[in-house]
């Protein structure tokens, strides 16, 4: 049996809660909630630090605070959620393919979908790590699983590798909990996760952060007994002769996110290289009509009101989409990269709203910047730029009327 | 006593200023990277010690779930952490919990209460 339904929304974190009830409050009559695992929430539920939705609601709240206040605004729509849920397959027909205990093998053709399937924790660059392979060796997200939801300690002499804000978040915990963090270590010459992160999460805790740091060995038979850490160079080689041996039982791995495109692929949607998530407009519609996608499934955001602000644009369009009211009579034009630009998000404008770009610095500018975004030619002022920090600035849409292919994009010093 | 140059990072907005401050032991006598006053206040605090929100989890019993998160429902001395995760690890909650209940009242006589930052239904 094929179910039918105006909208359906693939996963339940802060992108997909936000973007089911845009959709409802949009007009969407029947949507429908996929969640693989057995609550909704998604990530937020292991999050229980505080420093979730300053912004958008201005509160502190932890995230299974923010999770559980969009939990209930949602049940108050009426929305239908699918628990235990897991999306095999999705074609570029709109078609998904699920499975679930209760409601078995499921097949649901939707006049428009929302993916928001989150983002996996990169490991690439400990898979080059010459040593043994011992237990004992966690990527930062499953560490933080194990604490702060299965209630146990993965290990109490933790080295950290990468700076990312999870690897952070983590070290705090972690030396809370009575283990000891000997340190982290980054790669790059600036950390890769929020100013205020190093401070609360490292330096109240006087867990040491070393810069152009990178692990080069691990040591350990059954589990890890310890790493050797080196310096590296300009080009990010390690040097020879700096190598120190430090012991400990565990290493956590925080060395980025990676979107989780498994699905966007099967539908034939065009990704991005640099973001590694689908290439989409400012309504967040795909290259694939009538699917949209929001939150770290599109792009890897620093803020959970980033994601929010994605996932409330991804509901409304697919609302709109799904009642045959979202027009398309101007073709998309691109958007790129200009000068000190990494990635930016959305890669594309199809003149339906104002356009919220999200811009990751490929340099750090410790001084007044100007974003351009040309044409028209808008200029926005920042106070600096860091590529720990991603730059969030809007172009209100009758500015853009006239914009021409392609928009161009660049950081440039004041 | 002497003055004493401190440096520190203000948390209260995103900017992140790096501040230099020359402290007395009583007065700060200069202050120096700050682009608004709120982080005068907030070095003003961290002068006189630290104050921080505490999020951690407790044991609790007839749920799903092992642990529960909870927080203080106000900043505490940082300095106190080490003794509060002591006293929270002898608390054991019984399912049904809602989020905001109170798991532990004025907590090492601080005025903060811990409260549950998420509702765990008995199962």
């Amino acid at each position: 049996m094929i179910r039918e339904v105006d909208v359906a929304v693939i996963g339940s974190g802060p992108a997909g809660l936000t973007a089911a009830i845009h959709a409802h409050n949009s007009g969407a009559r029947k949507v429908l909630l996929l969640e693989r695992e057995e609550e909704l929430g998604g990530i937020l539920k292991q999050c229980i630090h505080n420093g979730f939705g300053l912004e958008q609601f201005k509160q502190d709240y932890t995230g299974p605070e923010y999770a559980e206040r969009l939990i209930k605004e949602l049940e108050k729509t009426g929305v239908q959620c699918f628990l235990n849920t897991l999306v095999t397959d999705l074609s570029s027909e709109r078609v998904i393919t699920a499975l679930s205990p209760e409601h078995g093998a499921l097949e649901i053709k939707a006049k428009s979908i929302v993916l928001a399937m989150g983002c996996r924790e990169r490991t690439g660059p400990s898979i080059g790590i010459p040593g043994t392979r011992p237990a004992g060796i966690f990527t930062a997200g499953v560490a933080q699983r194990f604490v702060n939801i299965d209630g146990y300690l993965p290990g109490k002499k933790v080295v950290i590798l990468g700076s990312g804000d999870i690897g952070l978040i983590m070290a705090r915990r972690l030396t809370l909990e009575g283990a000891r963090v000997i340190g982290v270590y980054e790669i790059m010459n600036y950390p890769g996760g929020l100013k205020r992160n190093i401070v609360q999460c490292l330096n109240d805790f006087d867990v040491p952060l070393h810069l152009s740091h990178t692990v080069t060995e691990i040591r350990g038979k059954e589990r890890v007994g310890g790493v050797v850490i080196s310096k590296v160079d300009s080009s990010l080689h390690p040097v020879q002769g700096t190598e120190k041996s430090i012991e400990c039982d565990t290493l956590l791995l925080s060395v980025g996110l990676i979107p989780e495109n498994e699905l966007s692929k099967k539908a034939g949607i065009e990704l991005s290289g640099a973001t590694k998530g689908p290439i989409t407009t400012e309504t967040m519609e795909t290259s694939v009509p009538g699917i949209f996608t929001c939150g770290n499934v599109s792009a890897v955001f620093d803020l959970v009101d980033y994601v929010a602000q994605t996932g409330a644009a991804a509901g409304t369009f697919a609302a709109r989409y799904a009642s045959g009211s979202l027009s398309a009579d101007r073709r998309p034009v691109d958007i790129v990269a200009g000068e000190n630009v990494r990635l930016l998000f959305p890669q594309r404008y199809g003149f339906q709203d104002d356009l919220v770009l999200f811009i990751r610095a490929a340099e750090p500018v410790e001084k007044p910047v100007t974003i351009e975004v040309a044409p028209p030619g808008s200029k926005i002022n920042r106070l600096y730029a860091r590529p720990n920090e991603m730059l969030r600035v809007k172009v209100p849409k009758e500015k853009l009327a006239e914009a021409k292919q392609p928009i161009k994009v660049s950081i440039m010093e004041k | 006593m002497a003055a004493e140059k401190k440096h520190f990072v203000c948390v209260v907005c995103p900017i992140g200023c790096e501040i230099d401050v020359v402290y007395d032991g009583s007065e700060i006598i200069s202050m120096e990277g700050n682009k608004c006053e709120k982080s005068e206040e907030f070095v003003r605090q961290e002068l006189i010690g630290p104050m921080r929100i505490l999020t951690t989890t407790v044991r609790i019993q007839g749920s799903r779930l092992p642990v529960i998160p909870v927080r203080t429902d106000k900043s505490v001395p940082k300095r106190l952490f080490p003794r509060m995760m002591k006293q929270l690890r002898r608390i054991k909650l019984q399912a049904p919990v809602n989020m905001l209940d109170v798991v532990a009242r004025d907590v090492l006589h601080t005025g903060a209460n811990i409260i549950a930052t998420r509702t765990m239904l008995r199962e």
